[in-house]
């Protein structure tokens, strides 16, 4: 409660309120989580070495709360909250939908190709199976770029503790 | 065929039937009346018709999807207009069967001046539009839009016709509403390429493929290199490889946090005091910090609420960090606390 109200006092209303770029905006609500969530992991974990899992975890968790105006942002956060086992992509398992990939791409006429891979890109996006082919797409859009703009943050993250 | 015909309106409209079924009859005497000219007409200009036939065929997509998306969407829209358009002006209709059986030079390309006019936005009446169609069927040959040509001329004359003068009537009336271009509703029009089906199921598939398409195109743009690829499944596939990359530098990135973090605290507490100071100051974006970052950035459209509301904390966010024990990060945490972005295309 009194935080709160200090909180308010401090509201801050910039003075040319539409020059802040959505990307810049995007990038400090990331570092905004994921900068003390770093900290805490690491207060709270102090002898035992700092779980890549759990850094992995908290990374995604950013993400997905920096970007909530996204539907894929919401399954982010779903999977992450209901499992702490987080279950987010990962390269060994990238490796291998390549070379499947490569290896059904011999046979199939276009339309079927087609089909596989948005099936594939469906795989990668978070929550992209249960939309429709078209929502799929158009999220997959903004889940580039804030993709972009997390490892633009987190790029300076590291840079800056080097 | 006009059971054909009669088959397809029903099907198609529910609440026009009685206009449709009374413009059936009408077309059918006018089509009685006009068959014998018309072969007339077809023998004097079959050697004219295969080379119209061949430029129609190019434009043919356009004008046929155009009316026929124009033709579902006339359902609602439609009502006392109707028969108004249509009752007294019979010339034109002739003009759309002769010319599709014919090709013919002197009658009035309907689909063709009416969509046409609809882009230039000028409100006119439906008679006079024909009329002008009459006038200047010549020049509209050389008009890039918009011919009907039917694969099956009996078939699909009668039903462009139809709904062309449907569309006629649709487009007078989006031009009142002040729609210049028929792109400009909210239905993506497909267009039907000659030899193609015309049924509603294809219809809306090629319309479906029609945004897909457009989304596939605004992907390209944010791709990097995937301008060099044609071809939809080259796309996908340089898509699907960028976004692995990316996923797998925030892994990698991640694990290199991972192994940094214990010195984490000293150079984030110069970063996050840096920020603190610029919120207070009202300068715009740029963190001192991170120069570099502004023009790594990839450019999102603008549009950005101004308010920082810093009271507000995500409840999200305390499911990840409990009550912190330092009062600096308490105050740093309610700082970076934004209002919501509103990414938009």
């Amino acid at each position: 409660m009194e935080r709160q109200i200090i909180n308010k006092k401090k509201r801050v209303f910039s003075v040319e309120p539409n020059k802040i770029p959505p990307s810049e905006v995007f990038r400090r609500k990331y570092t905004s989580h994921l900068v003390p969530a770093l900290k805490k992991l690491n207060m709270n974990k102090n002898s035992p070495q700092i779980n890549q899992l759990s850094v992995k975890h908290e990374v995604d968790m950013a993400l997905a709360l920096s970007a909530q105006e996204f539907s894929w942002s919401r399954f982010l956060l779903q999977k992450l909250s209901s499992s702490n086992n987080p279950t987010t992509t990962s390269s060994s398992s990238n490796g291998i939908r390549i070379q499947e990939r490569s290896g059904k791409e011999g046979g199939g006429d276009e339309d079927g190709e087609t089909e596989e891979k948005l099936r594939e890109l469906q795989k990668l996006l978070p929550g992209g199976e249960e939309m429709n082919v078209e929502e799929m797409l158009s999220e997959i859009g903004n889940y580039i770029k804030c993709l972009e703009l997390q490892t633009i943050a987190l790029k300076s993250i590291v840079q800056d503790t080097t | 065929m006009l059971e054909s015909l009669v088959s397809l309106e029903s099907m198609s409209l529910s609440s026009m039937d009685v206009s449709v079924l009374e413009r059936l009859k009408w077309l059918q005497q006018q089509q009685q009346q006009q068959q014998q000219q018309q072969q007339q007409q077809v023998l004097s200009s079959t050697n004219a018709s295969p080379e119209l036939l061949q430029f129609h065929g190019t434009n043919n997509d356009e004008l046929l999807q155009n009316t026929f998306s124009h033709f579902q969407m006339l359902r609602s829209g439609f009502g006392p207009n109707y028969s108004m358009g249509f009752g007294p002006s019979h010339e034109p209709m002739d003009g759309c069967i002769s010319r599709t059986n014919s090709c013919q030079m002197d009658q009035a390309d309907t689909v063709g001046v009416m969509l046409k006019n609809s882009e230039e936005n000028i409100a006119f009446s439906l008679k006079s539009k024909r009329k002008s169609e009459v006038k200047t069927r010549a020049e509209e040959k050389t008009e890039k839009k918009i011919k009907v040509e039917a694969e099956t001329e009996s078939n699909m004359k009668v039903k462009s016709n139809l709904s062309n003068t449907e569309a006629s009537s649709e487009t007078s009336k989006q031009t009142s509403k002040g729609a210049s271009e028929i792109q400009k509703l909210d239905y993506i029009h497909v267009r039907a390429r000659r030899g193609q089906a015309t049924d509603r199921h294809s219809l809306a598939e090629r319309a479906r493929r029609e945004k897909i398409s457009k989304k596939m195109k605004y992907l390209q743009d944010l791709v990097p290199g995937c301008n060099k690829v044609t071809g939809r499944a080259g796309m996908l596939d340089e898509i699907i490889n960028y976004v692995q990359s990316l996923q797998r530098q925030v892994e990698f990135l991640s694990m290199k946090l991972a192994v940094l973090n214990p010195e984490l605290e000293l150079a984030m507490e110069d970063l996050s005091v840096k920020q603190f100071q610029a919120y207070f100051t009202n300068l715009p974006v740029l963190v001192a910090s991170k120069p570099s970052l502004m023009v790594d950035a990839p450019l999102f459209p603008l549009d950005q609420q101004g308010s920082l509301d810093l009271s507000v904390i995500n409840p999200n966010q305390a499911t990840s960090i409990e009550a912190p024990s330092a009062s600096w990060e308490t105050q740093s945490q309610s700082l970076y606390n934004t209002s919501s972005l509103g990414f938009q295309y």
